[in-house]
């Protein structure tokens, strides 16, 4: 057959799989290659580079139990310069050594056609059209997490959230228009600049050059946006991610971006962030923001409890209570009222975002906080962050300065917490598990001590870890782990 | 920034998320929409069980399969109403909870759970006498199991065999919306003194499901198909159908809204359960489509139309949707007539 295709259509497989030096997965993939382009209509497909036929969706086979595909390695053993063997235990050997390569080709082969299949068939979940077609290369998990991160932001309504999210617009809006002489003639770089509001603000603020940063599909309409608007000239759009993309400048004068996520630190764009910090922002240059807290409370709602938990107990008559398990693992992400925080707040990390660095951003930090009233039982935590922004890199500000009085003092800053206006962040709350024993009582003005733990879970995942080990003065003492995802 | 909001792991069938609830039309449900246990929507649970428990002599003795079971609340009502034996089939791994909770309840022996696609899972009986399935989707059809429901009725329904439920009616109607028009369309006009109207065009194009006052309702409705479970055939789901919507009121028209209502005609008294404007509410909420234009409309006059829908090629999830309409009067000022498209995606 092999013969016949060399003679006929000039196509001379095993010529082609020495030039290009392919491999036993190269070679399925140049025969599928083949095939489909035969089957487009190209009968003359072009193999002068084994690029063309890279994508993995080659391991796909294009005709139904392709004989060639079966016989591919029978090739090898046709080749003339292969010398036969003579003595009959050489032979046996050579077989058998066959025998085993052959099976662990096929083993590969048909790992790679899986694999490729499930990314297939999850890209169809995907609704980034244009991803799928130019990033297929990518095959590793962390990299399909990274596309369902950038296509999740993609659509509309999360914009149209994050824009409508009036205390963190406004925050950022406030902030560059009541400072416009920081922003005159400054070049800017806006990271994950979603539809460019931002940069908007900056150019209109005076920015002589702004450059807005996304890795998401938004960052078309974010230019038409910027076009209609006639700041074409002012802000220069890139897609991708910052840590991958050529900057049409050395260096910058201000780095704005809304990279906050739930509990703060959820999503781990801030490390992207802080890589942009490192690697653009000038010596003396501003962050926008410039400070961050993170604060924790204690939590105690028993209504929401009863509809979150003991609702399972019965359900139309039935106990579904197994829908439970690792109910208390998760951290969920709702807004709750001032009244279900018996307590104060306490910072238990600042982040001066001129300087943290992303190590920092894993931790073990301890708090303190006091009952301010009694409750039955201490069902969570409360966790939830303030914004400043501070006009330079050296204003003073205290480790757990107050949102409400700094901006008495005139500066721009605002808060997640229950005691503010609703954002979208709402608040984490991180439900305890008592388990079998019941909860105790708890005293106004005891005292609870304790320490907080954030850990991504993995270098990849954009999810995070967050733990808590707590004491409270004269009473329970507890630990517990919670995920975010 | 939010996490990512058009992937619901927990119900990847609703992505509650990516609709966005906002709770304007109706302030009394602005909680506890993304919360996740389906059954606390007690409208339609109640109707299944209802449709179930009344209707033992039905269930006595037969073969049931659940299809897309869940935590299998339905398989667990059709045990209690003396099935002889509850298949129950889901792709997620939900299924593991749910063998946790058919065990905690007592009812392992009577009921099989198996994760899988319904083409691929291999059913202890080659044929069942009921399938029970809450299939339904946004817009009946987005994201819906229906699909999966009747490749199972011809693959396993026996001749003569039930399905619950067997009857869903699509309708459509007009409401006067023009505040609530004007913060999801308009609002894309001037955001923070900027034109932000490329969002707008899309906007436009997203259908919204959200919770319509029935006060806004502007003509009566109209029913544009009904699907019938045993004959429909999923070539079906793909359909062109007219429309016409009396007004019943002068008033202004901004958008067409759609529902649907399900019935369970196999039972000894028929049940039935609208996701209407008039009725009480499900998570199915009724969903929005914004026409470009506003219409300025008199009692009794007639704005006809068709509505076309169809999986987009592309994406079979997607659902394709156009509206065509005119609106004819002898006021010439108000004459209108023009097609939208949408993509619920």
């Amino acid at each position: 057959m092999l013969q016949e295709t060399k003679d006929k259509y000039n196509f001379d497989l095993r010529r082609i799989q020495k030039e290009l030096d392919l491999d036993f997965l190269g070679t399925i993939k140049l025969v599928n290659y083949i095939r489909s382009q035969v089957k487009a209509g190209n009968l003359s497909p072009d193999v002068s580079s084994k690029s063309n036929f890279e994508d993995e969706v080659y391991l796909k086979p294009v005709l139904e139990d392709d004989a060639l595909l079966y016989s591919l390695d029978d090739i090898e053993d046709q080749d003339p310069e292969v010398p036969g063997g003579t003595e009959a235990e050489r032979r046996v050997t050579e077989l058998q050594e066959d025998l085993e390569r052959l099976q662990s080709q096929f083993s590969e082969y048909r790992i790679a056609v899986q694999k490729s299949m499930e990314e297939q068939l999850s890209k169809e979940d995907e609704k980034l059209i244009s991803a799928a077609s130019s990033a297929q290369k990518s095959t590793s998990k962390a990299e399909a997490i990274d596309s369902d991160y950038f296509s999740s932001y993609s659509y509309n309504g999360i914009h149209e959230s994050m824009l409508k999210d009036a205390i963190r617009t406004d925050g950022y809006r406030d902030f560059i228009y009541e400072n416009k002489h920081l922003f005159k003639d400054k070049v800017v770089l806006d990271v994950g600049c979603g539809t460019g509001i931002l940069s908007m603000f900056c150019a209109k603020a005076g920015a002589r050059k702004v450059i807005s940063v996304d890795n998401s599909n938004i960052i078309d309409r974010a230019k038409e946006i910027i076009h209609e608007n006639g700041f074409g000239d002012v802000i220069t759009c890139i897609r991708g991610k910052i840590e991958e993309v050529t900057l049409p400048v050395p260096q910058v004068d201000i780095i704005v971006s809304e990279w906050m996520g739930y509990c703060l630190l959820f999503e781990a764009m801030f490390d992207s962030v802080i890589f942009a910090r490192d690697r653009y922002l000038a010596p003396g240059g501003l962050m926008v923001p410039s400070h961050a807290t993170l604060r924790i409370a204690p939590f105690a709602d028993p209504d929401f409890i009863d509809s979150h938990i003991s609702f399972w107990n019965d359900v139309y008559g039935f106990n579904m209570r197994s829908m439970l398990t690792g109910i208390y693992d998760e951290a969920l992400v709702r807004s709750v009222q001032p009244s279900t925080i018996p307590g104060d707040s306490s910072v238990f990390l600042p982040l001066p975002l001129h300087t943290i660095t992303v190590d920092e951003l894993s931790f073990l930090k301890e708090f303190q906080v006091t009952l301010n009233e009694d409750v039955d039982s201490l069902d969570g935590w409360a966790i939830w962050f303030d914004i400043f922004f501070m006009p330079s890199r050296d204003s003073p500000i205290s480790d757990d300065a107050i949102p409400s009085e700094m901006q008495k003092k005139g500066f721009v800053a605002f808060t997640t917490g229950p005691d503010g206006p609703e954002t979208h962040w709402q608040q984490g709350i991180l439900l305890i598990d008592h388990g079998k024993k019941s909860a105790l009582p708890l005293k106004k003005g005891q005292t609870i001590t304790g320490k907080v733990g954030y850990q991504k879970k993995s270098k990849e995942s954009r999810s995070l870890d967050i733990s808590i080990e707590w004491n409270v003065q004269e009473g329970e003492k507890g630990s517990q782990e919670w995920s975010l995802q | 920034m939010p996490k990512a909001m058009g992937i619901n792991e927990r119900m990847p069938r609703r992505k509650v998320q990516q609709f966005q609830a906002h709770g304007q039309h109706d302030p009394n449900h602005t909680d506890g929409r993304q919360e996740g246990p389906c059954f606390k929507d007690d409208v339609r649970t109640r109707s299944y069980r209802d449709s179930i428990y009344q209707n033992r002599h039905i269930f006595k003795d037969k073969v049931v399969l659940d299809v897309g079971c869940g935590t299998g609340i339905l398989s667990m009502f059709a045990a209690k109403a003396g099935a002889k034996h509850v298949i129950g089939v889901d792709m997620s791994s939900i299924i593991e909870k749910a063998k946790q909770i058919v065990a905690c309840n007592g009812l392992s022996d009577k009921i099989t759970l198996l994760q899988g696609k319904m083409e691929e899972v291999v059913l202890p009986y080659p044929k069942v006498d009921i399938i029970i399935s809450e299939w339904m989707g946004y817009f009946l059809l987005y994201e819906s199991m229906l699909d999966t429901v009747l490749y199972a009725r011809d693959r396993y329904l026996v001749p003569g065999g039930k399905i619950f439920p067997d009857k869903a009616t699509m309708y459509l109607a007009a409401i006067e919306d023009g505040e609530y028009k004007d913060d999801k369309i308009g609002f894309w006009d001037n955001v923070y003194g900027f034109d932000y109207s490329p969002m707008k065009e899309i906007a436009l194009t997203e259908p919204l499901v959200d919770t319509v006052e029935m006060k806004a309702l502007v003509t009566d409705p109209c029913p544009i198909i009904t699907l019938d479970l045993y004959t429909v055939t999923p070539a079906d789901l793909a359909f062109k159908v007219p429309f016409s919507l009396t007004a019943k009121r002068s008033d202004f028209i901004h958008a067409v809204i759609a529902w649907f209502d399900i019935e369970f005609g196999a039972c000894h008294k028929p049940i039935t359960f609208s996701t209407g404007p008039h009725a009480k509410y499900t998570h199915w909420k009724q969903t929005v489509f914004y026409l470009r234009d506003v219409l300025t409309v008199e009692e009794e006059e007639v704005v006809s139309g068709v509505l076309e829908n169809k999986p987009n090629d592309k994406n079979k999830r997607d659902l394709d949707i156009t509206i065509s309409y005119k609106f004819e009067t002898t006021d010439n000022l108000r004459y209108s007539e023009g097609s939208c498209f949408y993509r619920m995606c």
